[in-house]
């Protein structure tokens, strides 16, 4: 490979590769530049010239689908429900897998049984009853009820990932412990948890990228405009506003920008989070 | 588990026996052991909102597919005449089976093999190869209705990418309206669902090539194995037990889909891109025929079709693996 004719050769070779590489960027990622594009142009500037670079950027549209078009009460109805599900889900979880990890006790292995097949349940199984039960408990059509219901759902795979990493913390430090006279909770707090932050971050990050981009759930369990979040205030606005396509794309680049922005400092663990569970 | 309660059982022998010995009125302190009280602090709050919320909405899910819940709860026991009704005379439940078949099997093939093939020219360290697999991931992080928005107006007729692209390469005699042609559109769904799903993929395959053993491509290069033959012969075989695992994963999810086909066609047009989901929620919300209990049974039904799957799936693979070894 030294001679400059063998390497000038095997460029060549590379030449169709590197522009497949080329062409695959451009499907897998422009279209995303396409929307920031249009999201900074007005309908009758798209119309005129759909792939056109914005001649003159239109920041006040961002104004707009904030104050005017609702999408503010939508990105914190988002942000609301995504938080509060995520910190509870992470909390909750992490004491199960703690249990689950370290303890053992009659009934470990039904609690665990139980628990990590509603992995394989299908949302489409749940969905149906869930819309009844919410409406006898009074909890349809409330930030709370989605709350409660994506909590419930997403428990399997974070206890999965979690109890995965938990059971690998050597026996020995919680001996120690133990011995020092640590109580449980202290056992808990002071040592799963801090050695255990790498498998808290991709839970965290897992639920909340599947949350924030949640759409059958919420679809059934909210129908009122001001309890929307931002996937349904999205699908709400394209179809009222079917050809108002400049706002849309606004709406658009306010739901992505936040994992866009979270992607730019946090590529590794966010790739790392979402396919935690294919993993094995 | 198995070793670790041999352990355990040793550990409290031991303990048991040195209290005896020493006549130590306490025992070791135990940290395999807690209090029901402590257990069931932890336990308690996830598993109650659990039970409520997911183990008693299946069971309801269950119950309510052999009733027909009316309006204000109305309750009939009918036994198996919804599965009866579904299956015999339900024609548009079984387009929607169909089309579900198919979206599961060709976008269930395409990723895997689409995912591998962009892991591989990842793998083969062209420049920039970091960067590549962060641009190509991005899809995946994003939502089905962002995806579907987009992709709705590519398919555009008028001024979609699609078309564009036909037109300037001279293919204009092949522009469509992709979404609205019956025979295309399910196709067309199919095409960004794949689109979403590859980078998943390729993470996934991209991790087993890195976990291979370097020795046996070395050994294979020195042999002047060809790329191609080494692939067949020794990358593919290897990476078997992703690609099952892959296979498996893709295809439940496939089976289920609704966000995207819902966003993009709502089942149209003529129920060509219809789905077991999409025809599920369409009976329980959008006809007008108030009844709980059919679409359940749907549900169930298609539940079970897809466990049946699942297992056979596994049942089959793992077959194969030990006939091999």
């Amino acid at each position: 490979m030294g001679s400059p004719a063998a390497s000038w050769l095997s460029h060549v070779r590379r030449t169709p590769l590197l522009l497949f590489l080329m062409l695959y960027t451009v499907i897998s990622g422009g279209p995303f530049l396409w929307v920031a594009t249009m999201s900074l142009r007005t309908t009758p500037e798209i119309f005129a010239a759909p792939y056109a670079l914005p001649s003159r950027i239109h920041w006040e549209k961002f104004v707009e689908a904030w104050t005017k078009s609702n999408y503010s009460t939508y990105f914190w109805n988002s942000v609301l429900v995504v938080v509060t599900a995520v910190v509870l889900l992470t909390v909750l979880g992490a004491m199960v897998a703690h249990c689950l990890a370290r303890y053992r006790f009659r009934g470990s292995r039904a609690v665990r049984f139980v628990i990590l097949s509603g992995m394989v349940l299908p949302p489409q199984l749940m969905i149906l009853s869930l819309f009844q039960i919410l409406l006898e408990y009074g909890l349809y059509n409330t930030l709370t009820g989605l709350i409660v219901v994506y909590i419930a759902g997403h428990l399997a795979m974070t206890v999965y990932i979690l109890e995965g990493f938990f059971a690998q913390i050597p026996q020995d430090l919680f001996d120690a412990a133990r011995m020092d006279g640590y109580s449980d909770f202290e056992i808990f707090w002071r040592i799963t948890l801090p050695i255990g932050v790498p498998a808290l971050f991709t839970t965290v990050t897992l639920n909340f990228i599947i949350l924030w981009n949640e759409f059958l759930y919420a679809v059934v369990l909210l129908t009122e405009d001001d309890k929307r979040t931002l996937p349904l205030g999205i699908m709400h606005f394209m179809g009222s506003h079917q050809l108002d396509v400049g706002m849309l794309a606004t709406g658009l680049m306010i739901t992505i920008a936040p994992i866009i922005l979270l992607y730019a400092f946090f590529s590794e663990t966010m790739i790392k989070g979402m396919t935690a569970g294919a993993v094995r | 588990m198995q070793a670790g309660g041999t352990l355990q059982a040793e550990r409290e022998g031991k303990s048991r026996a040195s209290w005896l010995t020493r006549l130590r009125p306490r025992p070791e302190p135990d940290a395999r052991r807690a209090g029901p009280s402590t257990l069931a602090i932890f336990l308690a709050p996830a598993l109650l909102l659990y039970a409520g919320f997911m183990v008693y909405p299946v069971l309801r899910t269950f119950y309510n597919s052999v009733h027909t819940i009316g309006p204000q709860n109305v309750q009939k026991f009918v036994g198996f005449a919804n599965f009866h009704e579904l299956l015999s005379t339900d024609l548009v439940f079984w387009k929607a089976v169909g089309n579900t078949a198919i979206f599961a099997i060709v976008a269930t093939i395409a990723d895997v093999l689409g995912g591998l093939l962009i892991a591989l020219c990842l793998f083969s360290r062209p420049p920039f190869a970091k960067l590549l697999r962060v641009v190509w991931f991005t899809p995946v992080l994003m939502s089905y209705v962002v995806v579907g928005i987009i992709w709705v107006w590519i398919y555009d007729y008028d001024w979609g990418l699609a078309n564009t692209v036909l037109r300037w390469i001279g293919l204009g005699a092949w522009e469509q309206s992709w979404l609205g042609d019956p025979h295309t559109a399910l196709g067309s769904v199919m095409v960004t669902h794949i689109w979403k799903w590859l980078g998943f993929n390729m993470i996934i395959f991209l991790a087993a090539l890195s976990a291979l053993p370097g020795e046996v491509l070395g050994a294979a290069e020195l042999d002047n194995c060809g790329w191609f033959a080494k692939l067949v012969y020794i990358i593919i075989p290897m990476l078997r037990p992703t690609i099952v695992n892959l296979t498996v994963l893709s295809f439940i999810g496939k089976m289920m889909i609704f966000d995207l086909v819902w966003i993009m066609t709502g089942g149209g047009p003529l129920w060509s891109t219809e789905t077991v989901s999409t025809y599920v929620y369409k009976r329980a919300f959008d006809w007008n025929t108030f009844d709980l209990g059919y679409p359940s049974a749907i549900a169930v039904l298609w539940f079970i079709i897809i466990m049946v799957f699942v297992v056979l799936m596994t049942r089959l693979f793992r077959q194969r693996d030990k006939l091999e070894f």
